[in-house]
């Protein structure tokens, strides 16, 4: 009898190992720590596996378009899945726009606060890291902002670009920078860097992070379901906590 | 001996040689062989006394000054010695011409004065019109006289050859050995000189130093050292046991007459300058051939008269001193020695051939 | 090839000659003291010189970073006494192509010096040189070639030098982009026939350093 419990038990183990899905992730550098959280969660209730690779959009477009085997893309920036939806590699009617973000420049704690974007330009300022503007969203966002603010041409100068938003806050946390360009989500995880400006939404530019099933997915319908779970109350409550805007309704295309 | 100029009491272990252990060796000014086999460390004691080797104790002293003393911790590098030094294989710069070469050491002089004295140099070495060739291009005699040139250039206070004709092909060797004697004499700096060959001691030293494993076991003029060995290790490097001065009487045909005490002696005259007067006769103990009178061949040149003084037992052979108007040692197996029926004051015939009686010229 | 892909190379030939002036005068008296001297703890010298052969060259680059940056020993003091910045500028990069080709010019000199008899320079010594005179009028003409194909390869070294610039020097267009740097960034960017191209002069340059380079080591006596 109990031997029988045991074979049951380890054949519906078994069972399970072979049915568990390993579902693969592309996601934006910014969605690190709350995307890694909500993989823990759903990892124990769905027997699936998340597996993540995180670094700016426009490298991991580069990369999905080079036939990297991938399930879902969440980027940071609409621009890069528009791209691959060009192409056709993405599905379509997969594509929502999840979250936005808001633009904030960080210096290290204990440095001077910078109160306005143009005080960017002063001579104090010797270092400003930024996302490589061509593939970091962030970078693009903030080089976006500058130019409306008719900063940029000034400020290029300064500019260290960064290879994402992370390394940014690396760059700031480090003190080799005097300021930087991150989302407040990335401010808000590091002890070692202050806001010292937030940039208004009105003044910003429109922070979108779409979210799509991949055309080549490996393991489409374990990916549907990891999908449909980032959409639910749990994973929202998660990015809220790490101070995402939560976007109510998918992007219309 | 003249008064001494350089003290050395020093000694130098090499990890897998012999001990260098020099005990009050005492220099004059002129020039001094050190003699001794290959391995005695002669090479060693000439580059301690350079400075390009450091002993393990000791001092070493020259003229005034101090050129190393362990207890002081005083080491004068070789650039503070003010010497001329010539290695084996000369060691000439290979991207420096004759003129860079012979050059090199005289930095400290004015510009304007050293084209003059590298000139006059090669001048007095017979190396005029070779200023722009390299090493390379030099035959081993010339290769020889750069060295000597490029160490006597700036006229040092000491002068240390090592093997200075070693390097050279027997018949260059033989006829640059008098060169090298002439040269040296007129330079007149102190000069030490290393060899293993006891002919060139004689022809190129006023005094020798006998280096045996390491030590410095007799010192005396050549002469002394070489027909009175001071001791068995010393008799043992000696090759020639008769060494005897005599007088050239004359050279004709290639051969020439010598008169050593109250005999004449035959040798051969090639390579004795024309005016060579005294010369020292040195013969091998071994090239001494003992006869009967009546029974002695004819072919060897030279027949005396001899008078059996000692017969001495060496070990498997018998050393035989006799009297043919000058001293001459033979050496003879014991059998030889019982058919000619050897005892003291035995008349016999000392038989030499020509070639066998080596003639050095000197002057004093 | 556009006047802003000139201006790039022209960048990185200059910082690779800069770093030259670095390494000649460290690589050459390290290379000496290894061939000609003996002290307790010489066997950590020389893996330490070699490291950044064998390190991943980020890891070489996170040290510099570490000792260079506003926070680091060197760094802080740089830029608290002279307001003066190494990270994120072309100091940096010249910094890091030194660190990284260091070791193969110090290999290469090396070799060329302990193949250069002792016996001339003790002969130079008895002649009056001083040590300096020795090592500039001896050892140094004798042991040319060697010398001189080890600084081609530094200088090939340094011209393809990426991991450790861009950890300490970031990409910064036309302040601290290098050749390497830019062909990663054209590939990041999707611009393969601009890699292609830089990636090409890159080659050129390489080979030309490298095949005189192995020519000079060839052709001795």
């Amino acid at each position: 009898m109990n031997n029988k419990i045991i074979a049951t038990i380890l054949s519906s183990l078994f069972a399970l190992q072979l049915h568990a899905a390993q579902v693969t992730v592309f996601a934006a550098a910014s969605l690190t720590d709350s995307l890694k959280q909500i993989a823990a969660d759903y990892e124990k209730t769905s027997g699936d596996k998340i597996v993540f690779n995180f670094a700016a959009s426009g490298t991991l477009s580069r990369q999905i378009e080079a036939g990297a085997p991938v399930d879902i893309f969440f980027a940071a920036d609409e621009t890069k899945a528009d791209a691959l939806e060009k192409k056709g590699l993405l599905i379509s009617g997969t594509r929502k726009s999840l979250l936005g973000n808001v633009l904030v420049i960080v210096t290290p704690t204990g440095a001077p606060a910078i109160n306005s974007p143009a005080e960017l330009t002063n001579t104090a300022i010797q270092h400003l890291a930024i996302g490589e503007v061509k593939t970091v969203p962030c970078g693009t966002y903030a080089k976006a902002y500058l130019e409306k603010l008719s900063l940029w041409a000034t400020v290029e100068n300064k500019a260290v670009p960064c290879e994402s938003v992370r390394a940014v806050l690396a760059a700031v946390e480090s003190g080799n920078v005097d300021a930087g360009f991150v989302y407040k989500t990335d401010a808000a995880i590091s002890k070692k860097v202050k806001v010292t400006y937030e940039v208004p939404a009105a003044d910003a530019p429109k922070i979108s992070y779409p979210l799509a099933l991949l055309k080549d997915a490996p393991q489409p319908e374990a990916a549907k379901n990891f999908i449909a779970f980032l959409d639910s109350d749990g994973a929202t409550a998660v990015f809220k906590k790490f101070g995402f805007i939560v976007l109510s309704s998918p992007a219309t295309k | 001996m003249t008064d001494t100029i350089l003290t050395a009491n020093f000694r130098k272990q090499f990890s897998g040689g012999p001990e260098i252990v020099v005990d009050e060796l005492r220099i004059g000014a002129g020039i001094t062989v050190l003699f001794g086999a290959s391995g005695s460390g002669k090479t060693t004691v000439l580059r301690c006394l350079a400075g390009l080797e450091i002993p393990d104790v000791g001092e070493i002293k020259f003229g005034g000054e101090v050129w190393f003393q362990k207890n002081g911790n005083v080491f004068a590098p070789p650039q503070r010695r003010h010497i001329g030094f010539v290695p084996q294989d000369y060691a000439l710069f290979p991207h420096l011409t004759v003129a860079g070469n012979v050059g090199y050491g005289l930095n400290d002089l004015p510009a304007a004065e050293r084209a003059p004295r590298i000139a006059e140099t090669l001048q007095w070495l017979g190396l005029a019109g070779l200023e722009e060739r390299l090493p390379r291009e030099l035959s081993g005699g010339q290769q020889q006289r750069v060295a000597l040139a490029r160490a006597v250039v700036r006229r040092p206070k000491l002068l240390l050859l090592d093997e200075p004709l070693a390097a050279l092909d027997t018949p260059t060797r033989l006829r640059l050995r008098g060169e090298l004697r002439q040269l040296l004499r007129q330079l007149g700096i102190p000069t030490i000189l290393v060899t293993h060959d006891q002919l060139e001691a004689l022809a190129l030293g006023n005094d020798v130093v006998v280096l045996h494993a390491g030590r410095n076991v007799q010192h005396g003029a050549a002469q002394e050292v070489f027909s009175r060995p001071g001791n068995l290790a010393v008799a043992e490097i000696t090759a020639f046991e008769t060494i005897q001065p005599g007088v050239v009487l004359e050279t004709r045909d290639g051969l020439a007459t010598v008169a050593v005490g109250d005999a004449r002696l035959i040798a051969l005259a090639e390579d004795l300058p024309i005016d060579a007067r005294e010369v020292y006769v040195c013969i091998r103990a071994e090239d001494v051939i003992l006869a009967r009178p009546d029974s002695a061949p004819s072919s060897p040149r030279n027949h005396l008269a001899a008078t059996v003084r000692a017969v001495v037992r060496e070990g498997p052979l018998m050393r035989v001193n006799l009297d043919c108007g000058f001293p001459l040692t033979a050496l003879l197996t014991r059998p030889a020695c019982e058919e000619l029926g050897l005892h003291e004051g035995l008349r016999l015939v000392a038989l030499v051939k020509a070639p066998q009686v080596h003639l050095i010229p000197f002057t004093r | 090839m556009s006047g802003a892909e000139w201006q790039l190379v022209g960048f990185s030939l200059r910082m690779a000659f800069a770093s030259l002036l670095l390494i000649l005068p460290f690589g050459l008296a390290l290379a000496w003291c290894l061939a000609r001297k003996d002290w307790r703890g010489k066997a950590l010298v020389e893996t330490l010189v070699s490291l950044p052969l064998v390190l991943p060259p980020v890891v070489t680059g996170l040290v510099l970073l570490q000792i260079f940056g506003r926070r680091g020993p060197v760094g802080s003091w740089l830029h608290n006494t002279f307001n003066c910045d190494v990270v994120f500028t072309w100091r940096a990069v010249v910094i890091a192509l030194a660190a990284m080709s260091l070791p193969l010019f110090v290999r290469a000199a090396r070799t060329a010096f302990e193949e250069v008899d002792v016996k001339f320079e003790q002969l130079a010594r008895t002649l009056g040189a001083g040590e300096w005179r020795v090592f500039f009028t001896i050892t140094l003409p004798l042991a040319k070639r060697g010398v001189l194909a080890g600084t081609l390869l530094a200088f090939a070294r340094a011209l393809g030098e990426f991991g450790a610039t861009i950890m300490v020097a970031g990409n910064i267009p036309g302040r601290t982009t290098t050749l390497p740097v830019a062909i990663y960034q054209a590939v990041e960017n999707g611009e393969d026939a601009h890699a292609w191209m830089l990636a090409g002069v890159s080659a050129v340059i390489a080979f030309a350093a490298v095949f005189v380079s192995e020519n000079l080591q060839r052709r001795r006596k």
